[in-house]
């Protein structure tokens, strides 16, 4: 189906002036309720109106019998009736002019019964006349910048950023959203489809691909609908920005009967694998991993990161990071003696090593120092990105000796700054890690001062990573998507 | 053979009610696609065998063919390096023996030698259609499962890029004293066989095991076409 009008629609869903709520009860807390209080506490200032057969009023609010007596009209309509009301409640928004409908409700396909599937059929029917369905069995849209939320969503962030995430799973939708906010990321648009009877995977990709306000694109995938059209929405889309991928329920060997080997070893874990990889989309393999390539991607510059330095302390320095960063195609190579011997005269001793990886031995090295470090190290020229990897758990036993708050100890927002301060000069960006193996009910103290250090460094755009393996993963795909975006 | 004849071949044998060509037929059709197999005459009869053997040129490969026949190896229907006539009369014999009532005959065969065996096929996606497979042929095909995949059709680049998202992509290099692989031509016979997937919608899978390279050069040596 393709709509005359998809910008102007898309806009008047994502950043709605009004929205009705229909199926909205004030007895017990069901998802018309939800949805009203999730919007009101993340602060949406637009137009809301309440609507149920049985009227009355709301903390002063009108709630409307029936979705014709709303005056006026209104941009996005949710809806949370039983599945058998639906279709007549769509069908009354389709009147008012609503440019969308997000269907909470179940009871639809994913039921699998004759009664389910034609209900859903029913709604794809109405919105072919000329209003987008988001659902239904979803949990809607997040859109930090108007102020949209999932329904279990009243504590997202606010703050809009670069990445858009199209997810199947409503689970997944408000999960991803939440660890975004937890890693200082902005989203643009955050759209769980549920069953996705009308708006869906392909469309939705082929929208954020030429929305501005989109620089990632993150996707969670069960099934799609059209191969053919999704395979060409994304090798287009991949061309521009890059799309990354977490494709549920991939199987080993094809399900259906074969004779050839080829079809017998064509099951959908090798087929995605390689059709992902013929589009240059970006293949990950949980959320996680997904949201540190989305970050990689957000805040380092667009280019390939051949060579490394990597500077700290901690178990993972010399062989075994060396070893990890060639599995992704990432090399550290030996500073030349000159530049070693430059960087050993400002270590402590004894148990550091100056060559690269450049490891500082003592975890209570002055950010000052490591700020000399990392410059000259930025100053060989081979060097394209530099990785911190910090040992700020150390300091609870100085906090202990000193009987001061471990916050107020560690100087980590001495040390952003610092790192901040080093990219600008020396053009070369550095992520750090900040790995904490202190988090006993003990060190609870600790854990929070590693939460407040993480959005310390987030907020300087500076890339975090909880692991060195981490941030190697997420570099390898930043190199695959360049190195083939410009053959 | 053409283009339009290989459909036309196909055709009649899903007619018939087959589910699969014979090796000499699969040949046919991968040919009309200027896919390159080992040059191959089909005989019926004992008579036809010597003139056969000798345009052929020893030494010979010969194989039972027919429709019905897939594993060809198991069921001793294959004999290797035949090096003259008395050897390829007594072939003959032996594998129409072992063939029993199977209608078909005996494939006369180049023997090409090389020592790098590839795999390629086609196999229908149920969400992305016809796809493309490349990898290590032979014995290792189902050993290693070093293959990778591409959606149909194909660009050269497509193509070029799957033989080296192998781990054993290597192989295609200069190495051991043989010539690197004309990586043209295999990307050539990729690009086709997701042609055939594209052209012939009753193909369901193919697979060509080994695909040899004599040289630099690859040929197929046996082929399997399945249909739908």
């Amino acid at each position: 189906m393709v709509q005359s009008s998809i910008a102007t629609d898309f806009e008047r869903i994502f950043h709605p002036d009004k929205i009705a709520i229909i199926g909205f009860s004030k007895e017990g807390i069901g998802f018309g309720s939800g949805i009203l209080f999730s919007l009101r506490a993340i602060g949406y200032s637009g137009e809301i109106y309440l609507v149920n057969p049985k009227g009355g009023t709301f903390n002063g609010q009108p709630i409307y019998a029936r979705i014709e007596d709303i005056p006026g009209g209104f941009d996005l309509a949710i809806i949370a009736v039983p599945a058998q009301a639906v279709a007549e409640a769509l069908e009354a928004c389709l009147k008012k002019g609503a440019a969308g409908a997000e269907i909470f409700s179940s009871g639809f396909k994913e039921l699998g019964t004759p009664e389910g599937i034609a209900l859903e059929q029913e709604v794809t029917r109405i919105a072919a006349k000329g209003l987008r369905v988001i659902g239904p069995n979803c949990f809607g849209i997040y859109c930090p910048k108007s102020g949209l939320t999932v329904l279990p969503g009243p504590d997202l962030s606010r703050r809009p950023g670069p990445i858009a995430f199209s997810s199947q799973s409503g689970g997944m939708a408000v999960d991803f959203a939440n660890l975004g906010k937890s890693m200082g990321l902005g989203f643009s648009k955050v759209v769980s489809f549920g069953n996705g009877c009308d708006l869906r995977e392909t469309e939705l990709l082929r929208y954020f691909g030429a929305d501005p306000q989109t620089g990632i694109i993150t996707m969670y995938i069960e099934g799609i609908q059209d191969g053919d059209a999704f395979f060409a929405a994304l090798k287009q889309t991949a061309a521009r920005k890059p799309v990354i991928i977490n494709k549920g329920g991939l199987s080993e060997a094809g399900s259906r009967a074969v004779q050839s080997h080829t079809a017998s070893m064509g099951g959908s874990r090798r087929i995605w694998q390689s059709i992902l990889r013929q589009a240059n989309a970006v293949q990950v393999n949980d959320m996680h991993e997904m949201a540190q390539t989305a970050m990689a991607f957000a805040l380092l510059p667009p280019k390939v990161y051949r060579n490394i330095t990597v500077l700290g302390g901690g178990g993972a320095l010399g062989v075994a990071a060396a070893d990890a960063a060639e599995a992704y195609g990432i090399k550290i190579p030996p500073f030349e003696p000159e530049l070693a011997a430059r960087i050993d005269a400002l270590l402590p001793r004894p148990g550091s090593s100056p060559g690269n990886p450049v490891d500082v031995a003592n975890p209570f090295v002055a950010p000052k120092t490591l700020r000399q470090i990392m410059r000259l190290a930025a100053g060989d020229e081979r060097i394209d990105l530099q990785i911190f990897t910090s040992l700020l758990h150390h300091y609870k036993n100085q906090a202990k000796i000193f009987g001061k708050p471990v916050k107020e100890i560690t100087p980590y927002v001495e040390l952003a700054d610092d790192i901040q301060a080093v990219v600008a000069e020396t053009g070369k960006p550095i992520a750090v890690i900040l790995s904490n193996p202190k988090s006993a009910p003990d060190h609870l103290d600790v854990v929070e001062m590693f939460v407040d250090a993480r959005r310390v460094f987030a907020e300087r755009g500076i890339p975090v990573f909880n692991h060195l393996t981490e941030a190697f993963k997420a570099l390898g795909h930043l190199n695959i998507y360049y190195e083939r975006k410009h053959p | 053979m053409t283009k339009a004849q290989a459909k036309k071949l196909i055709t009649q044998a899903k007619r018939e009610g087959r589910t699969t060509l014979s090796e000499y037929e699969a040949k046919l059709v991968l040919a009309a696609y200027k896919i390159p197999v080992t040059q191959e005459i089909l005989v019926e009869k004992k008579k036809e065998l010597p003139g056969a053997a000798r345009t052929i040129g020893y030494p010979l490969v010969m194989k039972g063919c027919a429709a019905e026949i897939a594993h060809k190896t198991e069921k001793n229907l294959v004999r290797v390096d035949v090096r003259n006539k008395e050897e390829a009369l007594q072939a003959f014999e032996e594998i129409k023996t072992a063939m029993g009532d199977a209608q078909g005959g005996v494939l006369v065969q180049q023997m090409v030698s090389g020592r790098r065996e590839l795999v390629m096929g086609l196999t229908r996606d149920p969400q992305f259609g016809a796809c493309v497979m490349f990898g290590l042929g032979g014995i290792f095909t189902e050993i290693l499962k070093d293959i990778s995949f591409r959606k149909a059709p194909l660009e050269e680049r497509d193509a070029l890029e799957m033989m080296g998202d192998i781990k054993g992509h290597k192989i295609l290099g200069a190495v051991r004293g043989m010539p690197a692989a004309d990586t043209k031509a295999l990307a050539k016979m990729l690009i086709h066989i997701g042609q055939i997937g594209l052209d012939l919608e009753a193909v369901a899978e193919i697979d060509l095991n080994p695909v040899i390279l004599s040289g630099a050069k690859p040929v197929a040596v046996d082929a399997l076409i399945v249909l739908r």
